[in-house]
């Protein structure tokens, strides 16, 4: 387990269920620290148990032993309803009530705090904003008026409604289609970025853990703890064949996924000149360079077009050779830029800035060096641990 | 590799966002329903009973009444008639209402689960033995008053139906929303009052008008143990072998029992929650 600075908003201390009738714990002595603002996500196959430890985490389902921790505090024997007010919660059928407005719907705990009409009005508006929905436009409907990602945001409104410390949310983008889903994710981390909530996150898909996750924890039967931490390292480093077979295949290509385009040095040995240089120039630079193609920019610096030698017979170089076609900007992720960089020209991806200015190119060899790298880096980290895990036990000798 | 999982908006996603916004904007148009649709549900019954008893009033009209007939069949009588009729139907609707849907919402409480089919097998024999019988029994047994016992008599006829109402209502609101509302700290009476009780308005609401009309129309039985009501002057008419009588009576009866159905059918259309 990673270790966290400071107390974990979250802690779970040999939490135990047993439902009656049942041969097996449902979760087995689970011990779990959540750090404050992070995403943790609870990832495993379906029957783990990570739903119920989840459900114990606000105790919709009653612990059978074992305590829960929030921000310090012992909860395990406070009153369940007060409880889950201090935590928001999602669900997968989001549940909002098909008989209630929006804003009615996301004025559900703060009624239940017995706010003010104003606060709680002022505070809808506030939320509505927030999840991107126009709070004139979408105050007064009802679910039902309202398309399937919508009401999976109003869901997240009314689970922040009362400003919570905790988020819980269980498989909250499972109902959704696929192409909704990766856009509500993204905002969903657009989001967090803004509210830095502590978040317990429960899926059964290791490629949205993996998105979403500031940290992963992958669970097996009894929600044993397989692997606790930040999802590079458990793409580099799987703690052993059940997280290798739950990460299943193309481990690299996941790794690419969580690395972006500006993480990696790019490739400077194209050579890039303004279009308007002469023929005979452009030719020299692509002898220099030793490469049969040179790109072209305009004044502003944005890639043109590629030339290649034979392009350069007659005078201007307006139209001469191919447009640039994948052109990228350097925060899309390394598999992105490699699904772009397979079919474009020459095997390779021109990058650049949010301006739209060059700012290099992208290959099969810059990506391999990345791969490499982050290997690397990888058991270096393993060794640091190592050491530090010695002297640690050489302060306590 | 921290800065791995800043996330920067893919260009285009904004432009996304709101074309789901606009298409949300055009799905949401209320159910479109013409006003000649609106007309005919709302007017086309009463105009029918009213022609009804327009028509069997001119043929009543057309008719040798004799003097004894007259007596029965005269203005003030018969509106005395409707107003036992009505006064016996409401008031056992109202001791269903107040009996049945609290029963209902006792026996679906989880701790009820065990008495619930005892409960039912009980409230079936309301139903299962014929209201006649029913009226009878608790004339003879429990009350003399001909008015309190057809009240009663009819309440145990339609307990069963308004109760399964209110039991099918309740049972069969999403166990989701349930699980969103305890999720976010609603102690169970909120869950019930928030979520439970308006969520199966319409399906109660099925079952209060299906009272309303049973009492309507078994009110007739009234006549038979002094209750008074349109079944009185059918008896009458029996007993005196009139024909325009026994039409009259009938005719009323009917109509009531149609009319009564109508005001539960707006009651339906006014008070089913907005969004279901």
């Amino acid at each position: 387990m990673t270790a966290t600075d400071g107390e974990p908003m979250i802690r779970l201390d040999r939490l135990h269920k047993q439902f009656p009738g049942q041969q097996r714990a449902a979760v087995r002595e689970l011990t779990l620290d959540i750090p404050e603002g992070e995403i943790v996500i609870l990832v495993g196959p379906s029957g783990c148990g990570k739903t119920t430890t989840l459900e114990m985490i606000n105790r919709l389902t009653e612990p059978t032993s074992g305590r829960i921790f929030l921000q310090g505090e012992d909860v395990t024997h406070v009153k369940a309803d007060d409880l889950r007010r201090r935590m928001g919660y999602v669900i997968q059928q989001i549940g909002l009530f098909p008989h209630q407005t929006i804003a009615q719907n996301i004025a559900t705990v703060p009624r239940m705090l017995r706010w003010d009409k104003r606060r709680t009005a002022e505070r809808v508006e506030e939320l509505l904003d927030l999840v991107g929905l126009e709070p004139d436009e979408y105050r007064d409907r009802y679910p039902k008026q309202m398309s399937g990602g919508q009401r999976q945001r109003v869901g997240v409104a009314r689970a922040l409604a009362a400003d919570p410390p905790v988020l819980l949310m269980d498989e909250p983008f499972g109902a959704v289609d696929p192409i909704n889903r990766d856009r509500l994710q993204n905002e969903f981390l657009r989001l967090q970025q803004k509210i830095r909530k502590t978040i317990v996150f429960v899926t059964h898909d290791i490629d949205e853990a993996l998105k979403m996750g500031d940290r992963i924890c992958i669970l097996r039967e009894g929600s044993e703890i397989a692997q606790y931490d930040r999802p590079q390292h458990i793409l580099s480093d799987p703690a052993g064949p059940f997280v290798e077979g739950f990460l299943g295949s193309g481990i690299v290509l996941k790794r690419l996924n969580l690395a972006r385009v500006r993480d990696v040095e790019l490739c400077h040995d194209w050579p890039a000149l303004a279009i308007d240089t002469g023929a005979s120039e452009v030719h020299r630079a692509m002898l220099d360079a030793d490469k049969g193609h040179a790109l072209l920019l305009d004044d502003q610096r944005r890639p043109q077009r590629w030339v290649g030698a034979r392009d350069l017979r007659d005078g201007s170089l307006e139209q001469a050779g191919t447009p640039v076609a994948a052109i990228m900007f350097d925060d899309i992720t390394l598999a992105d830029a490699l699904q772009e960089m397979l079919t474009a020209t020459l095997g390779v991806a021109v990058i650049v800035d949010r301006g739209g200015a060059y700012v290099g190119t992208l290959d099969l060899e810059t990506i391999n060096t990345a791969i490499r790298a982050m290997r690397q880096e990888a058991q270096e980290r393993d060794r640091q641990e190592a050491r530090a895990g010695l002297s640690e036990a050489a302060a306590v000798s | 590799m921290s800065s791995a999982l800043d996330l920067v908006a893919p260009p285009g996603e904004e432009l996304e966002a709101e074309v789901g916004a606009i298409a949300g904007r055009q799905a949401y148009r209320p159910p479109a329903r013409s006003r000649l649709q609106l007309v005919a549900r709302y007017a086309a019954m009463p105009l029918f009973v009213g022609a009804l008893f327009g028509l069997t009033y001119l043929w009543v009209q057309s008719q040798q009444i004799g003097e004894i007939e007259q007596r029965v069949l005269n203005g003030p009588a018969i509106r005395r008639a409707a107003v036992q009729h009505l006064t016996i139907s409401l008031l056992s609707t109202l001791l269903v209402l107040a009996t049945a849907i609290p029963a209902g919402i006792a026996l679906t409480r989880p701790w009820a689960r065990r008495i619930t089919p005892f409960a039912l097998a009980i409230a079936n024999i309301g139903q299962g033995v014929p209201a006649i019988g029913t009226f009878v029994v608790v004339y003879l047994v429990f009350l003399r008053d001909g008015r309190t016992a057809s009240v009663v008599g009819m309440a145990i006829y339609c307990f069963l139906p308004v109760l399964r109402g209110t039991m099918v209502g309740l049972e069969q609101v999403d166990r989701d929303l349930i699980r969103a509302g305890r999720g976010m700290g609603m102690s169970k009476g909120m869950i019930l009052r928030r979520i439970e009780l308006p969520m199966s308005v319409p399906i109660l609401l099925t079952g209060v008008r299906t009272a309303l009309v049973l009492n309507v129309s078994t009110a007739v039985l009234a006549g038979f143990i002094a209750g008074g009501g349109f079944g009185a002057i059918l008896i009458q008419g029996f007993g005196l072998r009139r024909q325009p009588t026994i039409i009259t009576g009938s005719v009323l009866a009917g109509g009531f029992a149609l009319l009564a159905d109508w005001v539960g059918r707006i009651a339906e259309d006014l008070l089913r929650p907005k969004g279901l």
